[in-house]
């Protein structure tokens, strides 16, 4: 892609407009994330007055224990599902919208309001709603006979933060899909239609295709969001609880560092959860950009 | 292969705009149709309609003996060629025109026989395992006719399928696409806004203007008698000149001169000359129209000369060595002299055409 340079008179001003955001980026990412680094390798007594170099020994530990272990796996069902359901939902409003042609601007303006709802608010939101005493959720499945509480049943708790962490995505998604379906010409639907396709078989041999590169992006979009900005949701909702089965990785940093003080421990999973959205990334920037293009 | 009827055919949106009225046209099985008109005349529309994509609102369209009405797409036995090719990008060439056969439980055998003679046909053997985007224009043009002709329907729609490539390639399109489908004989429409894609390629030429029939007929006839000054201007390039000009008493008078006008009534007229019908030299006891040179136009095999005639610009064109001076006298043929009335449509005087020359 041909992008426009400009030119400088002076070769000090660019650098200083650049300074400012270089500051904040230094300040606030890269200074922390060496911290982490530099304390995922040490370990401080009970006390606090002690600090001593223990090399790789707290990540070692995290892999034998069994609590990090269940995390791993719960932060897996937790990403996988709220994605799948983030992204599914959101195509359905997208195909739904692609359909009607009157009223659609008011539609996608509605949509996109719940990605304005702070996580935390969302949580609270979706607490409320799904609260055993007070909630409507609860009273309308107790009358189809379901016996619902979250903060004693684990697949509950489950199912109350993968609704709530994907209701705040689908908006995100949506406005993705709807201009992936709108970038599709007509003409790719109509020939599908003299083809002899009918609208089920367009959709998974034409438009689900030709939406793929929008698919892939999202669902790395979704499963970077599941993994760090969801710990609002999660603190809002059920707090990892209960018997840690909603305890996902970037939930048990917080807890292990700042209820259990353990913070080496909690540096070294920061560390483990940076590679991973540094893998992610990578893979975003490699595939997304490049490969899926049909 | 089949023959279409369409009769008092018309096409209204929402919110009352009519888009195409009371059409009516026979075209015959095998025949090539080109509609043809500016943009906004309704050419596409209608043919969307004979495809299935826009909703009829009045009057039957008929494919065979059938009235397809309320019949999808997919069930009317007809192919298109969209301006846009419209090839899914993420299939093979092979995949795309397998595609339609293959929705329609076409066996596998006989799914590659129909492909592989397609190819052969569009000389696109080499590229059946290609993605689009690996292909030329004219490649995807080839693919996009290939698309159609495995499916070997009743009909082939063509919209405007050669606006998207280089003029050169145009000209060789058009020549294969008429070759081809003289060759397999299907019926066709094509729509275009090109007048001289709709002269070269047409059997017979219908020239729409703002939702309406204007003229049906062969190009020659079309040419030759345009109905309106409409079609005069539209049909033919450069196209006609139109000078004003007066009738009285059987006689009409163009830029101070007069021609023979038998039974034509007194009034005002439009005067149509094509800028091949003038020459330099009287032929016979014809006026010649005073004419001030303006500005020259070389277009290699003939020239074309820019005249002030009567405080009018006309055209004329020459043979390619024809040296111009820069006061002149134009000689119209007068065989070729066309009469519009005040309502822009033509008016024929008959003896005219048999005596005058």
């Amino acid at each position: 892609m041909q992008t426009k340079r400009t030119i400088f008179g002076n070769r000090w001003l660019p650098y200083l407009l650049l300074a400012p955001q270089l500051a904040v980026t230094v300040i606030f990412f890269l200074w922390p994330a060496g911290q982490a680094v530099w304390q995922s390798f040490l370990r401080e007594d009970a006390f606090g007055l002690k600090t001593s170099f223990v090399g790789l020994s707290n990540y070692t530990r995290l892999f034998d224990n069994a609590e990090y272990i269940n995390a791993l796996k719960v932060t897996l069902v937790f990403s996988v599902s709220t994605a799948a359901l983030a992204l599914i939902s959101s195509l359905l409003l997208a195909l739904a919208l692609d359909r009607t042609i009157r009223s659609s601007r008011v539609y996608t303006t509605l949509l996109v309001w719940p990605y304005a709802v702070a996580p935390a608010i969302a949580g609270v939101l979706w607490w409320f709603i799904f609260n055993p005493t007070i909630g409507i959720m609860p009273y309308l499945l107790e009358r189809v006979g379901y016996d619902w509480n979250h903060a004693l049943q684990k697949g509950d708790a489950m199912a109350l933060v993968i609704i709530a962490a994907a209701w705040k995505q689908i908006s995100y998604n949506f406005l993705f899909f709807v201009a992936g379906l709108q970038s599709i010409p007509a003409s790719m639907r109509e020939a599908a239609a003299i083809d002899g396709a009918g609208p089920v078989k367009r959709f998974w041999t034409i438009t689900l295709p030709l939406l793929s590169p929008t698919t892939f992006f999202l669902l790395v979009v979704n499963v970077v969001y599941t993994m760090f900005d969801t710990f609002a949701v999660i603190d809002a909702t059920t707090g990892g609880g209960p018997a840690q089965a909603t305890m996902i990785l970037v939930y048990k940093v917080y807890d292990d560092g700042f209820i259990g003080l353990n913070l080496g421990s909690s540096a070294a999973q920061s560390v483990i959860l940076m590679g991973i959205v540094i893998a992610l990334t990578i893979i975003q920037f490699r595939y997304v950009e490049r490969r899926v293009t049909y | 292969m089949a023959a279409i009827t369409i009769e008092n055919v018309g096409k209204t949106y929402a919110g009352g705009v009519p888009a195409v009225q009371g059409i009516d046209l026979n075209i015959r099985d095998g025949e090539f149709v080109v509609l043809v008109g500016p943009s906004g005349c309704g050419k596409s529309t209608l043919l969307r309609m004979i495809a299935g994509l826009e909703e009829i609102t009045e009057g039957t369209v008929r494919i065979g003996d059938r009235v397809v009405n309320r019949l999808e797409p997919a069930e009317r036995d007809i192919a298109m060629v969209f301006q846009n090719y419209a090839l899914y990008p993420h299939m093979t060439v092979r995949q795309n025109l397998s595609y339609g056969l293959k929705n329609r439980g076409t066996p596998r055998d006989e799914i590659v026989r129909r492909v592989d003679e397609a190819a052969r046909i569009l000389e696109i053997g080499a590229y059946l395992d290609r993605k689009p985007r690996a292909l030329s224009g004219g490649q995807r043009q080839r693919v996009a006719m290939g698309r159609a002709i495995v499916r070997e329907p009743s009909a082939f729609l063509f919209d405007e399928p050669l606006s998207n490539l280089d003029a050169k390639l145009r000209v060789t399109m058009r020549g294969e696409i008429r070759t081809l489908q003289r060759r397999l004989g299907t019926t066709s429409v094509y729509v275009t806004h090109d007048q001289l894609e709709a002269m070269t390629m047409a059997d017979r030429l219908v020239v729409l203007r703002q939702g309406r029939i204007e003229q049906v007929g062969t190009p020659l006839d079309v040419y030759r008698n345009p109905v309106s000054t409409f079609v005069a201007q539209f049909i033919g390039s450069p196209s006609m000149n139109l000078m004003s000009g007066t009738v009285r008493a059987g006689e009409v008078r163009v830029a101070d001169a007069v021609y023979p006008a038998p039974g034509v009534p007194d009034g005002a007229v439009t005067v149509g000359l094509r800028p091949e019908d003038f020459a330099l030299v009287p032929g016979g006891a014809r006026a010649g129209m005073p004419a001030r040179l303006v500005n020259i136009e070389e277009l290699g095999s003939q020239r074309l000369g820019y005249f002030r005639v009567g405080g009018e610009t006309v055209v004329a064109s020459f043979p390619a060595g024809q040296v111009l001076s820069t006061e002149m006298t134009l000689y119209p043929d007068l065989s070729r002299l066309h009469l519009f009335g005040a309502d822009e449509r033509r008016i024929d005087p008959a003896p005219l055409r048999a005596g005058a020359v």
